[in-house]
């Protein structure tokens, strides 16, 4: 039996190279891409969306078994090398046990498939969940990788969906390790039916009709509200352990904005290059910016070095401060003069006599495109306004 | 290389054979019930793991005796609900339980949840009294594609999951299940995931005449598989226990109206005497 399985072990092929792949949810097939790349040392990997890709946190070959490790998730695709293909599981645990979703790949990468000119553009959508029916804008554009676009809620947008349109149908998957999510449908006239996949079972029904313009979220900046009658405070540690607060000199006749952010939130990562490029246009006449971190555990000692990483990655330069465990009630604990806390990331404005002047609740990210510019334009202009009141 | 195919054809023969061994289920359910004891044997949340489960209430003592929740130790803590969520007072300050996130304490695992206004505390150690799930053997024939029908109620109301834990539902619809020379119609509800964002199961608790004689008494859990024309995959091989179980810290979920089926289905999960989980 020794010498088969040896014999065996040296055939399978190096996994190095781009894989289509894909899971297979119980409603349809989500797409996404692997790059497995052997430059000599441990293998490395990425993730991709289309063409936007994340490394893998670990990827390693044991005989004819391909694990890739997807970050803080605690998620796991492990997958047997066959030749040019992979088979195998995408993994990750929960309160009620393991869960598992089948994982398949082939080499090479998927074909780039555009959008018709009937599909593209933006749709008022209606999630029907079984629970309520919600509101959601779905977008559709052409990009580098063909046919791109996303899910936005009241509380931001679901990230870069890449997929591809045939005849009427269409299919547009974002996979990031830890959410899953997968948009099929078709277009019928001037009406979209379809469903957004959750997860291996979850299947949320919608209709969508096109957007004339009007928006039927609630506005980011109705979500939350807070107390203007005074002066907006918060007092948090900083990476270094000193406290920082509201009424520190440094803030004093400043216009400040309060991020209220996680490490864990791609949205907030979206959000955090459009903020460092605020303080570098707007730091010298006035503007401050205080980021106030919620993370995964609350303990300094696991949370300071994941948002340090953050402040490296985005080279932030305004203090970043260590608020608590991520979760919407401590937030509200945390900083009382807030009502309506829900999305991640928040951004306070806060005028030169330190009161609450806007709340934007979520942030648009760049797989949004025109939104994305439209509100950091909208940042500009509320920090320029602010700047100018004396 | 001399006959490349050599080696790989007489894998193809003993993977063959070993699942003809196994019988029966096949790979991708017998891959789902090894996932699933080893994360009963190991997981830190393991329901073999847990030690106590309370209504946080008014508030709940954690420590060393006299406590609510026996914790061995030094300092006494109070869980209190606050804001929608719990936090735990401790002598040196105040740390928060966000929900479903276990927190850890002198040791032991601290998860809080529940529905707002009715938390729930959790306390998990080390494992005990461990036994591996048993199932019954494989029946394709217990295995089902049915349309839904329409729900008989509207609006969500509140359920015990398969933790013990009460959480919001709503009625999906219904599936006639031809078995036994007639149609049982069960009750399936969508039952929301605390854990994870959008996501929601479509759910059946259900009786059968194998119930207290070789599967769980109280009932057993089966979660159905949309298939994307609108009907439902059901494999009843796949059927699972409650909490309870495992474990008598859990509360056992009261039976849902109606899905009672008259015949024996030994299928899915066992329970019993030969060290099937009590």
């Amino acid at each position: 039996m020794i010498a088969p399985i040896l014999l065996a072990a040296a055939m399978i092929s190096s996994p190095a190279g781009p894989w289509r792949a894909a899971l297979d949810l119980a409603g349809g097939e989500l797409r996404f891409g692997v790059i497995i790349e052997d430059s000599g040392g441990p293998l490395r990997g990425r993730l991709c969306n289309g063409a936007s890709c994340q490394p893998l946190s670990g990827v390693r070959l044991t005989g004819d078994t391909l694990t890739l490790e997807l970050g803080d998730y605690a998620a796991t695709i492990t997958a047997a090398v066959r030749g040019d293909s992979l088979i195998g599981q995408y993994h990750n645990v929960g309160r009620k046990g393991p869960r598992s979703i089948p994982f398949r790949a082939a080499r090479g990468r998927w074909e780039i498939s555009a959008g018709g000119p009937a599909l593209l553009g933006n749709w008022n959508a209606w999630f029907e969940s079984g629970f309520e029916q919600t509101p959601r804008v779905l977008e559709f554009r052409n990009g580098a990788a063909g046919l791109e676009g996303t899910v936005i809620s009241n509380s931001g947008d679901y990230g870069l969906f890449v997929g591809r349109m045939l005849g009427d149908s269409f299919a547009i998957a974002h996979f990031d390790g830890s959410f899953v999510y997968l948009l099929t449908g078709h277009l019928a006239g001037d009406t979209l039916r379809g469903t957004f996949h959750a997860g291996l079972r979850t299947q949320i029904p919608f209709v969508a009709t096109r957007s004339t313009g009007q928006s039927q979220l609630t506005p980011p900046t109705a979500v939350t509200r807070s107390d203007t009658t005074g002066a907006f405070r918060f007092a948090f540690p900083d990476l270094e352990g000193h406290l920082v607060r509201s009424d520190d000199p440094r803030f004093h006749g400043k216009v400040v904005l309060v991020d209220i952010f996680g490490t864990w939130c791609p949205t907030c990562h979206d959000a955090a290059p459009a903020l460092v490029r605020l303080y570098q246009d707007y730091h010298a006449r006035g503007l401050e910016i205080v980021g106030v971190a919620f993370e995964a555990t609350g303990d300094t000692g696991v949370d300071a070095p994941l948002v340090r990483r953050y402040r490296e990655k985005f080279g932030i330069h305004f203090p970043l401060l260590l608020g608590g465990v991520s979760d919407a009630d401590v937030v509200s604990a945390a900083l009382p003069q807030l009502d309506g806390f829900t999305a991640f990331p928040t951004t306070i404005f806060l005028g030169r006599d330190g009161r609450v002047r806007r709340i934007h609740a979520g942030f648009y990210g760049p797989a949004t495109g025109p939104q994305h510019e439209a509100v950091v334009a909208e940042f500009r202009r509320a920090v320029e306004g602010m700047l100018e009141e004396r | 290389m001399r006959n490349p195919l050599g080696p790989a054809s007489l894998f193809l023969i003993l993977s063959a054979h070993s699942s003809l061994l196994a019988a029966q289920a096949p790979p991708d359910l017998e891959r789902e019930r090894s996932d699933f004891t080893r994360w009963l044997a190991s997981d830190p949340l393991s329901p073999f793991a847990i030690v106590a489960l309370m209504p946080i209430g008014a508030g709940v003592s954690v420590g060393p005796e006299p406590s609510d929740i026996l914790i061995p130790g030094q300092t006494r803590g109070i869980a209190r609900e606050s804001g929608g969520g719990a936090a735990l007072e401790l002598p040196s300050g105040r740390v928060v339980l966000p929900r479903g996130r276990p927190v850890v304490y002198e040791g032991y695992r601290l998860v809080s949840s529940g529905l707002p206004g009715k938390s729930v505390l959790a306390a998990y150690g080390p494992i005990h009294g461990y036994h591996p799930p048993r199932y019954f053997p494989y029946d394709a024939r217990l295995v089902f594609t049915l349309p839904m029908e329409q729900p008989e109620r509207h609006g969500a109301f509140r359920i015990l999951g398969l933790d013990g834990t009460e959480t919001e539902a709503v009625e999906a619809g219904s599936v006639s299940v031809p078995i036994g020379g007639s149609q049982s119609r069960l009750r399936v509800y969508r039952v929301g995931d605390p854990d994870r964002d959008q996501e929601s199961e479509l759910v059946i608790f259900f009786r059968d005449r194998t119930n207290g004689q070789g599967s769980y008494p109280a009932g057993r859990f089966l979660e159905l598989t949309p298939k994307s024309d609108g009907s439902v995959l059901l494999d009843f091989n796949r059927a699972r226990n409650p909490f309870c179980a495992y474990s008598t810290v859990f509360p056992c979920p009261a039976p849902w109206p109606g899905n009672a089926i008259a015949v024996r289905l030994s299928v899915g999960e066992q329970y019993g005497p030969a060290g099937g989980g009590q």
